[in-house]
């Protein structure tokens, strides 16, 4: 019992970085239709801010969260303003290629620049834990996860509440119409893609004291978001939140009870499950 | 099937008898080892691309996964050497039918799906069979890999072929080119060929026509995956190793995807180009000539840059292949043999125009 609360806490804190990363992916392809196979390499650029941030400035990695947050919003909205921008209309195929070869970019650009070597970020909390009814719960994962449901909270506020948020729904709802309704959907685009970005890399910042640092850690990420992103059902922000959550629990079960190699190996495999059985997600709908 | 007539006019027939004539010879003019190396890469390369094609090109579906194909064809076939001391031309025959398998599996589950699920599902089974093999320590070895070694001398009626040097692997991977061309152009031209031309272009109207959308794109992925599998198990036989990140990694995926879309999607021609340009560069990159080039165009060899370029642009050819990617689908969508041919087209376009304008006065 001790072990299932164990894994599912544990659980439950990683899937909220997770939920992160699939809330930028969702978005973008909400407001776009274009599925960003770039998301873990941007994830991947927030590690690398983060960690020069902390070994030159000493800055914590939490509170580079402020820092890493607006960059990346800039950062997205580039790419979004040269690259994408240019290939909304074409074949969603070459959308896809097109991320890859951004993401195949970033994450080579960061092996010349730094090295393929992994790195580590340890803090004074990094193997830390609080005690609580005789379970232990990681202190990093622990605040990081307190920060993702902040930044959550403050998206969905952002998203139901302000009109700028509003515009952001309703162009993914329909982007014709929207454009019709006096929209910007450029400018609602750039934004979409610039909070995408954003989120990928507050999601690297906060997983940088617990996880290895290196050029390739994008891919692995990226895939992850995916199968959140499809489990939740596509364009579904709500969706992806619990997408995320269901994996993070999923996996760290998995961990406990059947070993960590096959840890990985399940989450694919229960991606190919929900593409059989209900491939619209849990929220989505139906894409049949 | 009986062969059908190729879609070849006699003189491109004629250029293509010259070309394999010359193919032939090679290994018995040329003695140098790295020379038969890079063209056993080359012929490797341009088989996959032609594989892909099959799906990704006449029938628009992209896979990111075709590593789990080229994996399974090595891991089938080395296993069975490494095991049970079955040749690996038997082992082939095992990895093309579970890459079959799978490849129907994929297909069956996605294809019936619209939007990006085909390429997140392609992604996520070579994935799965990468961690399989991590973990399936008892059959793989794991990450250590599985060596192979001598292998047996393959016996075909009179022809006794022995692997003792690259000439034979030469011969095998110029025959695998020749049957990777035959079967684009047998499919291009085939009921299937067609079906899945007409399903890339309009999914609906093809359906509306009475065209089986999930089943035609299911046979030609299959038939890809077949392909593929035969080539992963030629490159490991070649190679003598395979481990997980060695064929099942997804930038070997990328790296096929690359060849169609580098070369231009959909035609015989473009994964042919594609593989040498890529080659190509590659070996550029590798001996070091883009740095030799760009130092030869001004940028100073001894500042602090140059040396930089140097260090490091001999491994960047990944780096370099997304910069690739990312400039061909901006600006050549339809690939450099695309490219080329809309350019002369333009061309000609306005020499005629001027022609007639000419003559209207």
């Amino acid at each position: 019992m001790i072990v299932f609360l164990q894994s599912l806490i544990s659980g439950v804190l990683i899937g909220g970085v997770y939920a992160l990363v699939g809330i930028g992916l969702t978005l973008v392809f909400g407001v776009m239709r274009v599925i960003n196979f770039a998301q873990g390499d941007l994830l991947m650029v927030g590690m690398y801010l983060t960690y020069f941030l902390f070994k030159l400035g000493g800055v914590d990695p939490f509170v580079s969260v402020l820092i890493v947050l607006p960059v990346m919003f800039f950062f997205g909205a580039f790419l979004q303003r040269v690259f994408i921008e240019r290939m909304l209309g074409a074949l969603p195929q070459n959308q896809i290629l097109l991320t890859i070869g951004l993401g195949l970019v970033l994450s080579n650009t960061a092996m010349m620049l730094f090295t393929s070597d992994y790195r580590i970020l340890s803090t004074s909390y990094s193997s830390g834990s609080y005690k609580l009814l005789g379970l232990s719960v990681s202190q990093p994962l622990l605040v990081s996860f307190l920060i993702t449901a902040a930044v959550t909270g403050a998206l969905y506020w952002f998203l139901l509440r302000t009109e700028t948020g509003q515009a952001v729904r309703a162009t993914a709802q329909d982007r014709e119409a929207a454009q019709l309704m006096g929209i910007d959907v450029r400018r609602t685009s750039m934004l979409a893609f610039g909070i995408g970005a954003a989120l990928a890399g507050a999601a690297g910042a906060l997983v940088s004291p617990t996880y290895y640092i290196f050029p390739q850690v994008g891919s692995a990420f990226t895939l992850k978001a995916f199968v959140v992103v499809v489990l939740g059902g596509m364009g579904s922000v709500v969706g992806a939140t619990l997408g995320g959550v269901l994996i993070g629990v999923s996996e760290s079960l998995a961990a406990a009870y059947l070993g960590s190699g096959v840890k990985e190996l399940l989450v694919y495999v229960l991606f190919l499950v929900v593409l059989l059985v209900r491939p619209a997600g849990l929220l989505g709908k139906s894409r049949v | 099937m009986t062969l059908r007539a190729l879609p070849l006019s006699p003189r491109l027939l004629a250029v293509l008898g010259v070309a394999l004539a010359a193919l032939v010879a090679v290994p018995l003019v040329v003695d140098s080892s790295y020379a038969l190396h890079l063209f056993i890469v080359l012929f490797s390369a341009t088989v996959l691309g032609l594989a892909w094609n099959v799906i990704g090109g006449f029938g628009g579906q992209y896979s990111v996964g075709h590593a789990a194909y080229f994996g399974l064809g090595a891991y089938a076939a080395m296993i069975l050497f490494h095991k049970h001391h079955i040749p690996p031309w038997y082992g082939a025959f095992l990895g093309m039918g579970l890459a079959v398998a799978v490849a129907w599996m994929i297909g069956s589950i996605t294809f019936r799906l619209r939007g990006p699920y085909f390429v997140l599902a392609s992604i996520a089974v070579a994935e799965i069979l990468r961690l399989a093999a991590l973990n399936a320590k008892p059959l793989t070895n794991a990450a250590e890999g599985i060596l192979m070694g001598d292998v047996p001398p393959l016996v075909l009626g009179p022809l006794r072929i022995e692997f003792d040097s690259k000439t034979p692997y030469y011969y095998i991977g110029l025959f695998l080119v020749v049957a990777g061309l035959l079967v684009n152009w047998q499919v291009k031209r085939s009921r299937l060929g067609y079906w899945l031309q007409a399903i890339r272009e309009d999914q609906d109207a093809a359906w509306s026509l009475g065209i089986p959308p999930t089943r035609t794109k299911n046979a030609g992925l299959m038939i890809s995956a077949a392909l593929t599998a035969l080539v992963g198990c030629y490159s490991a036989m070649y190679t003598g190793f395979i481990d997980p990140p060695g064929v099942l990694d997804i930038g070997i995926s990328v790296q096929i995807v690359l060849t169609c879309i580098i070369g231009g999607i959909g035609t015989v021609a473009g994964p042919v180009v594609g593989a040498l340009l890529l080659t190509l560069l590659s070996e550029a990159l590798r001996a070091n000539l883009l740095a030799a080039a760009l130092f030869g165009l001004g940028v100073p060899e001894s500042s602090a840059f140059g040396f930089f370029l140097k260090e490091n642009l001999a491994h960047a050819h990944v780096l370099v292949y997304g910069i690739l990617v990312v400039v061909v689908i901006l600006f050549m969508p339809d690939g450099v043999l695309g490219f080329v041919e809309k350019h002369l087209q333009q061309r000609r376009v306005r020499a005629l125009a001027k022609v007639v304008a000419q003559e209207g006065r």
